[in-house]
């Protein structure tokens, strides 16, 4: 196989180009946490958290008002989204993508299809119950960190849950 | 993202992220990441294509299992190749864009990432 290397800018352009690389290159963390993948894959509970916020129609909707209002924060609660949920039962906010694609198919997204197939195949465990998914976009993570964050990790321990896949958009 | 996987990781599951921006994720100090050359808004791969996001998720949870040291990037070697135009952006500039053009002694703000204090309510 050839050795790929990702270029991480090909897709950003002009000013959204240079802010990103800009980012990229601030001093971060030194320490990084680490939990190890305590049994194999096939064995594993995998649940999945996206960024584009996704959330069913039939619930609270997120509030793009709230980046709007302060462009250097967005709404930082979090919704469930259940493994059975399919494209026609969810909506997406998020200022910052277009978000026709995700409207289309949710898998381009949030895997939840492609992982309950895995799990038939038997090539992971399980599928969780629920996945997650917040607005992508902020420079206040404070909330999101200290008031969302807990709030899934107790549910995804409340059911078990061994591996999480998180997906940017 | 990177952020928020630490917090997950830290709690004690393992996480891997499937980053377009693997430089930005790994900056954020995240544990694992597979960084994939895919355009915003379709990380996995096109609507309908249940093929290609299938080969994207598979071999990003088979990266998971081979890393051992914090801090691991896997290049996914899948390449994207149409060449077809595609609305990447989102309808209307987002709110920090407007505001920026409005303000744009604020970009310095913007680009450290160090945002004014919270006014009012």
């Amino acid at each position: 196989m050839m050795a790929k290397k990702v270029d991480s800018y090909r897709f950003l352009h002009g000013i959204e180009k240079r802010v990103l690389k800009r980012w990229a290159g601030l001093p971060g963390e030194s320490q990084i946490p680490w939990t190890p993948l305590a049994t194999p894959l096939s064995k594993c509970t995998v649940s999945l958290v996206s960024s584009a916020g996704i959330a069913l129609k039939t619930d609270h909707p997120f509030d793009p008002e709230i980046e709007r209002r302060d462009p250097w924060f967005a709404d930082p609660s979090y919704r469930v989204v259940p493994r059975t949920a399919r494209t026609g039962d969810i909506q997406v906010c998020h200022l910052h993508i277009n978000p026709t694609f995700a409207e289309q198919d949710l898998n381009s997204v949030l895997p939840a299809e492609r992982l309950d197939e895995l799990a038939e195949m038997g090539e992971i465990g399980a599928g969780a119950p629920s996945h997650y998914s917040y607005m992508g976009y902020t420079l206040r993570p404070d909330r999101l960190l200290g008031e969302s964050i807990p709030g899934i990790v107790r549910q995804l321990r409340a059911e078990h849950v061994d591996v999480v896949v998180l997906v940017p958009v | 993202m990177g952020l928020v996987q630490r917090e997950i990781e830290a709690a004690g599951f393992s996480t891997i992220s499937l980053s377009m921006i693997p430089e930005l994720t790994a900056s954020a100090g995240a544990p694992r990441i597979a960084a994939i050359e895919h355009p915003f808004g379709m990380t996995l791969g096109r609507p309908g294509d249940a093929a290609g996001q299938m080969a994207v998720f598979r071999t990003t949870l088979q990266a998971m299992e081979a890393m051992a040291e914090p801090g691991g990037v896997v290049h996914l070697p899948f390449e994207w190749t149409s060449t077809e135009k595609l609305a990447l952006g989102p309808p209307v500039a987002p709110p920090i864009a407007r505001y920026l053009a409005r303000h744009p002694w604020a970009l310095p703000r913007f680009l450290n990432r160090t945002p004014p204090p919270v006014s009012g309510g």
